[in-house]
């Protein structure tokens, strides 16, 4: 089997520092500092993310439950695996183009916006020329990002869900080393 | 001139040195050892272990000692050194009506199986002043021994159909309060979870309010019984399960009036406490507390302070509540000099409209 | 550092909860989260959610600062600085602008904040509602429809009753046009600094059981009416000890006879004013 973080307590700390930037910054690729060992189809970013927040009280979604890589999460993480996207707390997408629909996942309710599902979603690359614009909080007036090898409704699909805020997805994107953020809050400005 | 206050660090160390020559008082005397404070002072320690939520009898009369004596300091040590302790595992649920009674008590029946034990109580003690303690005690043996598994009075009700039957095994798997938050509306078993944990002063205090006409509750002590039980855990990869040792505890059931509602029949209905160690007063106030506190799912009025359980579950727990009144001995002089300046306008303001007006005037009432 | 303990004092289970709390506190700006709340060796009140949010983002890097009432020598803070120093080894600074981490209570600093840098709030209260609405069900109800009449009316009545609000600190904010938000109590001086923060804010109320974050670069309003603008406070004095007339001010009793003088209530702030005059 694979190793995990080589020094679990501070290649968390550096890999959560990481998010919480990227999450208070969307639609600003950073570079992940550690990428551990990751068995197939999980890219090394995504487990990072993986290895960092979740553990045994944290329920996960595969999209791929391949043997190997359900194996490894199990040992080194020891989290909960779920069958259905709606009783994740965290899912992991291994291919963007075939995810399920957003709606599939937790939204959260209205006294609690933050039981809501986080997606890891593994993607062909992040461009900022050429990209779209995105705004909100975190944003000092726009991002400019695109991102490769989402489905062709994507975008369409997170907009429709703009309309229950607070409810709603948060989603992390990793390409390479790279993760971006995206919280439920920030919106694609119409070109 | 004046110069900013500066040295609160040496001013902390001073303060340190200061706290432990006072904690340990005389040096002519001998220090306590651990062993005198669990043998000698075994229901401070038993309140320390509970309200600590950790069973260690040892751990417990270090923090008394460190404490003090003073038990929400000690009971405050020993949650903040649990806090750290890494999960291994859950042990099965206690099974209680297999304990090793030393003491069993009902209020509900002259006699039942099994008698009443009294057990050491302090409860026909007379409260005399005891200024000579020298005389050894010799225990007489009793002439048969307790029978090792005694009925539960409740169950005796049970077989009648009078009482409400909660079945082993049919409650929801319970949160755990040290890792999760409190939400409202908290089901039963992470009340009793809190109240487990909450103040013993409080809850006493609470509990007789409900005595008091505040909340109808009309309580018997159906049964209060404490001894040894043992701890059973099932680890995974063992499969099956392994006794691990055994705790002593005090449990009470109590018995309520209820005249029937929400499509419940009229029947008698039960109250629970449980404390780690001889907790009697605890546990029996406890009891009281959770049967007030079930007054929504029994479609009861809800009007008393012990039955509301935001306000009971909110303000129970001693570390909380020690440590956000004390907090105001922290400096608050931000915010003190926004309300100076804020009365400071307010009290100009003031004086110009009553300067405006003549006195008659200011004195009548404005629509 | 004491070895017995793990880096920061807090398990590593423990960090992990603050710290998907903490992400999906950023996600809703401005939304209680509700996270497992531990005890800590330090009282509830004297700022144990701040302690955890710290401990949950501290590492080996960080150049920690810790302030009460705006200033670093205060007991708690000296005391809260100690704590990290012994179970983390970090290092620390009293200068705002060589911090990493800033835990406060009841301050912002004077000195403008950077990107790099993260600014952690101590929180006695953390539901600006809850004095007008003590029950949490409830609370939670008018966050969930963004109901915050209660809130407006009683503000509303302070006009009517003084001509002014009558607010001078926890003065209540709306976050991103969404979520009614505590301040945490810092005085309403310090609120205009909190919108569109360069840094991010995160905010911790230990023994309540929430945290809740401010991104950066996000709307943060003081509640206020067309006719009654929201102010801040201002003083006549000046710091008697650095001259600067842009700053909090502590208001200090030298006498017997009552006689009073004011100096700024953020000593870095101060202190750096000074050695630069005398330079």
């Amino acid at each position: 089997m694979l190793a995990a973080f080589a020094n679990p307590v501070f290649d968390s700390q550096r890999t959560f520092r990481e998010l919480l930037q990227a999450m208070a910054r969307p639609a600003s690729p950073r570079a992940l500092p550690i990428l551990p060992p990751s068995p197939a189809p999980i890219a090394p970013a995504a487990m990072a993310i993986l290895l960092t927040l979740c553990d045994a009280t944290t329920s996960v979604w595969l999209q791929q439950p391949q043997r190997e890589a359900v194996e490894h999460l199990r040992f080194h993480a020891g989290l909960r695996l779920v069958e259905q996207p709606q009783d994740a707390d965290f899912a992991l997408i291994t291919d963007a183009a075939s995810m399920p629909p957003l709606t599939s996942f937790a939204r959260g309710d209205m006294r609690y916006p933050d039981r809501s599902a986080s997606l890891i979603v593994q993607v062909a690359g992040f461009r900022s020329e050429g990209g779209a614009h995105f705004a909100g909080p975190g944003i000092r007036e726009t991002e400019s990002l695109a991102i490769d090898g989402l489905p062709w409704d994507f975008w369409q699909q997170r907009a429709a869900l703009a309309v229950q805020l607070p409810l709603g997805i948060d989603l992390y994107f990793v390409a390479a080393q790279h993760v971006v953020a995206l919280p439920r809050t920030t919106r694609l400005l119409e070109s | 001139m004046y110069v900013a206050v500066k040295g609160g660090e040496q001013a902390i160390a001073r303060s340190l040195e200061l706290l432990a020559e006072a904690r340990r008082g005389d040096a002519a005397v001998p220090e306590l050892e651990l062993a005198q404070i669990r043998e000698q002072l075994r229901l401070g320690v038993a309140r320390v272990m509970q309200e600590g939520s950790l069973y260690d009898e040892e751990l417990a009369a270090l923090a008394i000692r460190q404490a003090a004596g003073d038990m929400l300091e000690a009971i405050f040590l020993l949650r903040a050194y649990r806090t750290t302790l890494p999960r291994f595992g859950y042990t099965q649920p206690l099974d209680t009506t297999a304990m090793r009674v030393r003491r069993r008590v009902s209020g509900t029946f002259k006699d039942v199986p099994g008698g009443q034990v009294l057990g050491p109580t302090y409860d026909y003690t007379q409260r005399l002043l005891e200024f000579d303690t020298t005389t050894p005690v010799v225990v007489k043996p009793a002439e048969t021994p307790l029978p090792s598994n005694m009925p539960r009075v409740l169950d005796l009700l049970d077989a009648e159909a009078l009482i409400e039957r909660i079945d082993a095994g049919s409650d929801p798997e319970p949160m755990d309060l040290t890792r999760e938050p409190l939400m409202f509306p908290a089901d039963r078993a992470t009340r009793l979870q809190n109240l487990s944990r909450g103040d013993e002063g409080f809850l006493l205090s609470m509990a007789y309010s409900t005595q008091r006409g505040y909340a109808e509750s009309h309580p018997f002590a159906g049964e209060i019984r404490m001894g040894e039980v043992d701890v059973v855990v099932c680890p995974e990869e063992l499969g099956f399960a392994i006794e691990i040792g055994s705790i002593t505890l005090t449990e009470c059931q109590m018995i309520n009036q209820f005249h029937g509602g929400n499509g419940v029949p009229p029947q008698f209905t039960r109250g629970y406490g449980l404390s780690m160690g001889e907790g009697e007063r605890k546990a029996m106030s406890m009891a009281l507390v959770d049967r007030a506190l079930r007054c929504d799912e029994l479609a009861e009025a809800n009007y008393a302070p012990a039955q509301n359980q935001e306000f009971v579950l909110s303000h129970s727990d001693s570390v909380e509540a020690s440590g956000f009144v004390q907090h105001l001995k922290l400096p608050h002089y931000v915010d003190f000099q926004a309300e100076l300046s804020l009365l400071r306008t307010l009290a100009a303001q003031h004086a110009a409209a009553t300067d405006e007006q003549p006195l008659s005037v200011a004195g009548g009432e404005a629509p | 550092m004491t070895p017995s303990y793990n880096f920061a004092f807090l398990d590593e289970d423990t960090k992990r909860m603050l710290r998907r709390a903490l992400l999906k506190a950023v996600a809703i700006p401005g939304y209680q989260v509700p996270f497992g709340s531990r005890e800590m060796p330090l009282p509830y009140g004297w700022g144990t959610g701040g302690i955890q949010v710290t401990a949950a983002l501290l590492g080996p890097d960080d150049v920690l600062k810790v302030i009460d009432q705006g200033a670093d020598d205060t007991t708690n803070a000296v005391n809260i600085r100690r704590f990290f120093a012994r179970v983390a080894g970090v290092a620390t600074t009293e200068h705002t602008a060589d911090a990493t981490l800033i835990q406060t209570r009841h301050r912002i600093p004077e000195t403008s904040l950077r990107e790099d840098q993260i600014l952690v709030f101590q929180v006695p209260e953390p539901e600006p509602l809850r004095t007008l609405e003590p029950r949490e069900a409830e609370t939670r109800t008018l966050h969930a429809l963004a109901d915050y009449g209660l809130m407006h009316v009683k503000l509303y009545e302070d006009i009517a009753q003084y001509g002014h609000i009558a607010t001078s600190y926890d003065y209540p904010v709306l976050v991103d046009g969404r979520f009614l938000t505590s301040p945490s109590p810092i005085p309403k001086f310090d609120n205009p600094k909190m919108d569109h923060s360069p840094a991010l804010m995160l905010f911790g109320a230990g023994r309540e059981k929430r945290l809740y974050a401010i991104p950066p670069y996000t709307r943060v309003e003081s509640l206020a009416f067309e006719d009654h603008p929201f102010e801040i406070q201002r003083w006549e004095h000046r710091c008697e000890l650095c001259g600067s007339g842009e700053s909090y001010l502590d208001e200090v009793v030298v006498d017997d006879r009552g006689t009073r003088m004011f100096v700024c209530s953020d000593t870095d702030f101060c202190g750096q004013r000074r050695a630069e005059a005398q330079a």
